[in-house]
């Protein structure tokens, strides 16, 4: 007869563990650390570039790409300090990556860690990585059917932005719709909507940063 | 999403706890998997078999439950099966998941 073993163990231990490491470490040094998640091309650099120029807060960026060093070049040309993390084909970050990119880091010298997810709006949403927020960021072009349709991150984000509104006039977008589904999966989330290129709602989303910043500091 | 993975995640934690108590060959593996994971169990059966070739658990069979998305409100205590974010009696947004997010090796049966 064979003996049954019962184990109870989460599949992922090893990674929540580190995540759960890296989320005491940033709470010690009182650091935010937000996980920007979205699909390719959605404008999380270019959202990071915006907001790193308009901030006051002290940051740093870990990027995660499968291949090239291409967006921490752009944020290090905007006089941040940025790792760049390569998974090598993987389609998602996992927390012991961002565990080694933080050791690249001065934390002494920071009040906010952006992360910028993997291209992809499915596995990403999975892995913790000892972030304070997931951030979802979903563009006009991609169309106002995207959170009922990954329903995973929108309904484990913490804020909700919609980037590349200055295209709505040439494109439309069914903004009703887009923000109705977003409330129905998550009511509590922050919402916003914003424009790397002529800078709508980059003003109001520092400002939201800088009070999460506030929070963590207390 | 990750199946493969997944698989070769809980393959490696069971070796290890196998080893540590001198197990013989395992013969049955349970996971508890909830809908929330995004894992399709036809692809974890499949990757399970490829991975666990050469392994303690080569052969063996894997049962996955799958748990339902079940959410409850923190205000007025009902619970309530499905994605709606709202208290489906209340009303209020104060709720938490009581299942749905699972991603657990449950037991695992030894031969003696
Ligand atoms: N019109 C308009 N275009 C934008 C905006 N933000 C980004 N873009 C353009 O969208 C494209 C993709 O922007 P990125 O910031 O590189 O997007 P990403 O999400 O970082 O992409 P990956 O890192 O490859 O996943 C670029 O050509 C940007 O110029 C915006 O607010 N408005
Ligand atoms: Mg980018
Ligand atoms: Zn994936
Ligand atoms: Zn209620």
């Amino acid at each position: 007869m064979p003996r049954r073993i019962s184990i109870r163990q989460s599949v992922m231990a090893a990674d929540e563990k580190i995540a759960g490491l890296l989320r005491r470490k940033l709470s010690e040094k009182k650091i935010l650390m937000l996980n920007l998640i979205g699909s390719p091309g959605a404008g999380k650099t270019a959202l990071l570039e915006a907001t790193l120029k308009g901030a006051r807060f002290r940051s740093a960026v870990i990027e995660g790409d499968i291949a090239t060093s291409r967006d921490a070049d752009r944020i290090a040309r905007t006089g941040t300090r940025a790792v760049q993390i390569n998974t090598r084909g993987g389609c998602h970050l996992e927390s012991h990556l961002v565990q080694k990119a933080m050791e690249e880091l001065d934390l002494d010298g920071l009040d906010v860690i952006f992360i910028e997810n993997v291209g992809n709006l499915v596995c990403p949403a999975e892995f913790d990585l000892g972030e304070d927020m997931k951030v979802a960021v979903s563009s006009v072009p991609e169309g106002p059917d995207k959170p009922l349709k990954y329903p995973h991150l929108f309904s484990r984000a913490g804020a909700v932005l919609l980037t590349k509104v200055d295209l709505v006039r040439h494109i439309g977008f069914d903004r009703g719709l887009f923000w109705g589904d977003v409330e129905g999966l998550n009511p509590l989330a922050r919402k916003l909507e914003v424009s790397s290129l002529d800078g709508s709602g980059i003003q109001e989303w520092i400002d939201l940063v800088e009070k999460w910043v506030g929070e963590k500091r207390k | 999403m990750h199946e493969f993975s997944l698989i070769e995640a809980v393959i490696d934690s069971i070796e290890e706890r196998s080893r540590e108590g001198s197990w013989g060959r395992i013969t049955k593996v349970t996971l508890k998997i909830g809908e929330m994971r995004q894992v399709i169990p036809e692809i974890l059966q499949f990757s399970f078999s490829v991975a666990s070739k050469g392994s303690s658990m080569e052969g063996a069979e894997l049962v996955i439950i799958e748990l339902a998305l079940e959410k409850r409100c923190r205000s007025c205590g009902n619970s309530w099966k499905g994605s709606a974010s709202r208290c489906t009696s209340c009303g209020c947004d104060d709720t938490e998941t009581v299942s749905g997010m699972e991603l657990e090796i449950e037991s695992v049966e030894v031969e003696e």
